[in-house]
């Protein structure tokens, strides 16, 4: 995927990022009716998030989460969150009877994109109170960061400056001795008072705005800066403690903080934000979470993440990719189930997908017994399997004639 | 899943070290030992991954040729690999019919020789926590004895345990003589496959000869050429996808009609991998005719003991093996 504000229509190269203890360049805000800058939010921190441009906040399939949320923090009043999307127009979304309120900045945004230096990935900056930039998530893949760490981020807001002067670090550190709990440390009697006078109200419901509204994201993964932590003194002494992890998905590298027990599908799931492999029976039997390893296909449930670092991981999303599709069209084996009727419900298919691209490189016969018995560990309860047959012979049709055949009983 | 400690073994020597820790377990494909972790029946604090010494030993993830004959399987080996190479499935048919005949093709990509050999048993008790089992947890007793024991063993077993061995490709190992080389804290060993595995007897829950710490370095199949007209046949409850209500392991060197080898073991009927060489006696100088078959089989399943559900079982593996022997001469 890619941002429509910083494609070609974009005036000028994205200006060099801005680093961490720099203030924030202040920018109206495209399409803003009233007219809104940056400058406008000040007064607590405010989260600025880059979307993919296809991210809709106003979705209704999110409505639920947003409820959810609001339901568990009434404090949510006080979030400032910005979020800077590549379609639709300005929005103020207020939920439910609070107010709760998400800016989505649309319109031109690739001047505010260039003034932040925000390439073709999605970015989020974590401003102080005062305007300074005291978090960023870097990591140069398609995904947000996860929700958790921008609410370490913001925690580490109410930690004094550093001496040093090294902004990361110090935020870094924070939220290290925060994981457990941000709030007891937020409130620990040798913490020195927050800057300015927020009160733990306030920051409940900004930390939780910010998450509550990354939740909403389709795509969430750690911050680079933040998966450092894992290795901060103490972290690692814990059995089975997160550490830095790096997985390479559909031809980038996503940098992770995971357990070890975090599987394959759980990571992409729940931390890399590609949900488009399933958790169907968590235990290999069905088939839902199959994705390719090295060209293979493999069960994601069935394999530990950390397992999987140094290797080409491809998901369904990344699927079209490899046959040099580009932009929105299909992969043809995504198209041949289309034609074919090959599912119903939909929850298998991404797995049947993705075992049927693989089975075509593997030696079968031309059979469609052949195709039922290599496709026979993805399960369809729909029961699409005349379809999927049809399918994936549809695909098998122009392929290079198997070496060996399927061995026979 | 518990949390646990993560390292990668980089050579055998550590791996073997820090195999030997208590709680602590090898893993390759994880397709047993991460699905068991997730019921709670596996609870390992340290999980060392083996797979990276194949990087520094190719042969251990490899199928190689054994100087006089015969074919090493190494133990990173993974079965679609050993299935579909061109030199298992001349020399040794039924190895690769019994590796394509199990699991699923994700499955097999991922799992290993070493640990389909070493696979826990599909026991629904076994796997569940909350009900007695004395392989699980030792002197707890036996919920299969007197439960739902369709799927359960009529061979080898004891009052402790009639839980079936899972694997298909040991049920072909073992019919081939085949012999399971390892690496240990001394050297390591070369077992002959019939004696790698335990029966339950009054602990169920050793299961193997292997030590803590020891790891299985390769599989070696001698020379046989009988066994280039070998089959592994498996009849189960769906076509594809399951696992052996009975299956039949056999190789047969017939000469002017008259039988003058024989290999038979078999599989989902026994507690372990079933090498019946009585079966084979009975076939070995006799004509290969229908009626040998139906002794040979009548002497195979002598011994069994069904229980309320399995009994179907001693028919069903008798009418498996002369099916498998009749294809195989024919």
């Amino acid at each position: 995927m890619h941002i429509p504000h910083t494609s070609a229509t974009s005036p000028g190269a994205a200006l060099p990022s801005p680093a961490l203890g720099d203030q924030a360049l202040d920018f109206a805000v495209p399409g803003a009716v009233p007219a809104r800058r940056l400058a406008d939010f000040r007064g607590g921190p405010v989260v600025l998030t880059f979307h993919p441009g296809h991210w809709d906040p106003a979705r209704a399939e999110y409505i639920a989460t947003y409820n959810r949320l609001i339901a568990r923090a009434p404090g949510l009043a006080g979030a400032k969150l910005l979020s800077i999307a590549g379609s639709g127009p300005w929005q103020e979304l207020t939920f439910a009877d609070t107010a709760l309120s998400i800016p989505v900045i649309a319109g031109d945004t690739s001047e505010v994109a260039r003034l932040y230096g925000v390439g073709s990935a999605p970015a989020v900056f974590v401003i102080d109170e005062g305007g300074t930039i005291r978090w960023r998530h870097d990591a140069a893949t398609d995904a947000l960061p996860h929700p958790d760490d921008v609410s370490r981020a913001l925690a580490a807001l109410a930690e004094p400056p550093d001496d040093t002067g090294d902004a990361r670090v110090a935020a870094a550190d924070a939220s290290s001795t925060m994981r457990d709990d941000p709030l007891v440390s937020f409130d620990a009697p040798d913490s020195p008072a927050p800057p300015s006078a927020w009160t733990r109200r306030d920051f409940v419901a900004t930390a939780l705005g910010a998450a509550f509204a990354l939740a909403l994201t389709p795509l969430a993964a750690r911050a680079e800066p933040l998966a450092r932590t894992a290795s901060a003194p103490g972290a690692g002494t814990a059995i089975g403690a997160p550490a830095p992890a790096t997985l390479r998905v559909n031809g980038r590298d996503i940098a992770l903080t995971l357990e070890p027990r975090v599987t394959l599908l759980d990571a992409l799931r729940e931390y890399a934000g590609l949900t488009g492999s399933k958790k169907g029976c968590d235990h290999g039997q069905c088939g839902a979470c199959t994705v390719h390893v090295n060209g293979r296909r493999v069960l994601s449930c069935l394999t530990f993440a950390v397992m999987q670092q140094g290797k080409e991981i491809t998901t369904i999303e990344g699927l079209a990719a490899t046959a040099g599709v580009t932009g929105d069209a299909l992969h043809p084996m995504q198209q041949a189930f289309l034609t074919h009727d090959g599912f119903q419900c939909g929850y298998c298919t991404s797995g049947q997908i993705m075992s049927a691209t693989a089975v075509l490189r593997e030696p079968w016969g031309p059979d469609d017994d052949d195709v039922r018995e290599a496709m026979s560990g993805n399960l369809c309860r729909c029961g699409a399997y005349p379809g999927i047959v049809a399918a994936v012979q549809s695909q098998r049709a122009g392929q290079p004639a198997p070496t060996g055949g399927t061995p026979r009983r | 899943m518990i949390s646990f400690d993560y390292t990668v073994a980089t050579d055998a020597d550590a791996a073997v070290r820090a195999g030997a820790a208590p709680a602590t377990r090898f893993v390759a494909g994880g397709t047993t030992l991460i699905d068991l972790m997730k019921l709670g029946v596996e609870t390992p604090e340290h999980v060392v991954d083996i797979n990276a010494l194949a990087d520094r030993d190719p042969a251990l993830g490899a199928v190689s040729e054994l100087p006089g004959g015969g074919l090493r399987l190494g133990a990173l080996a993974r079965m679609s690999d050993v299935a579909w190479d061109a030199r298992v499935r001349e020399q040794f048919p039924m190895v690769s019919q019994s590796l394509l005949q199990a699991a699923s093709g994700q499955l097999r990509n991922m799992a290993s020789m070493g640990g389909n050999i070493l696979q826990r048993t599909r026991c629904p008790y076994f796997r569940d926590t909350a009900t007695p089992c004395n392989k699980r947890e030792p002197g707890s007793g036996c919920s299969a004895i007197r439960g739902i024991n369709r799927g359960h063993a009529i061979l080898g077993t004891s009052e402790m345990c009639i839980a079936t061995h899972p694997s298909d490709l040991a049920v072909a190992l073992v019919a081939l003589g085949a012999t399971v080389r390892t690496r240990n804290a001394g050297a390591g060993r070369t077992i002959p496959f019939a004696q790698f595995h335990l029966l339950p007897g009054a602990h169920p829950e050793r299961e193997t000869v292997l030590r803590p710490g020891e790891l299985v370095t390769a599989i070696d199949i001698p020379a046989l050429p009988a066994a280039r007209r070998s089959l592994y046949l498996k009849v189960r409850d769906r076509a594809s996808y399951a696992f052996a209500l009975a299956s039949a392991a056999v190789a047969l060197d017939v000469q002017g009609g008259t039988v003058r080898d024989a290999r038979v073991a078999l599989g989902g009927v026994a507690t372990k991998p079933w090498r019946s060489r009585e079966a084979e006696r009975a076939l070995i100088g006799k004509p290969a005719t229908a009626a040998t078959f139906r002794a040979a089989a009548a002497v195979a399943l002598r011994g069994a003991v069904p229980r309320k559900q399995n009994a179907f079982k001693i028919e069903l593996a008798k009418r498996t093996l002369v099916r498998a022997l009749t294809e195989v001469s024919a």
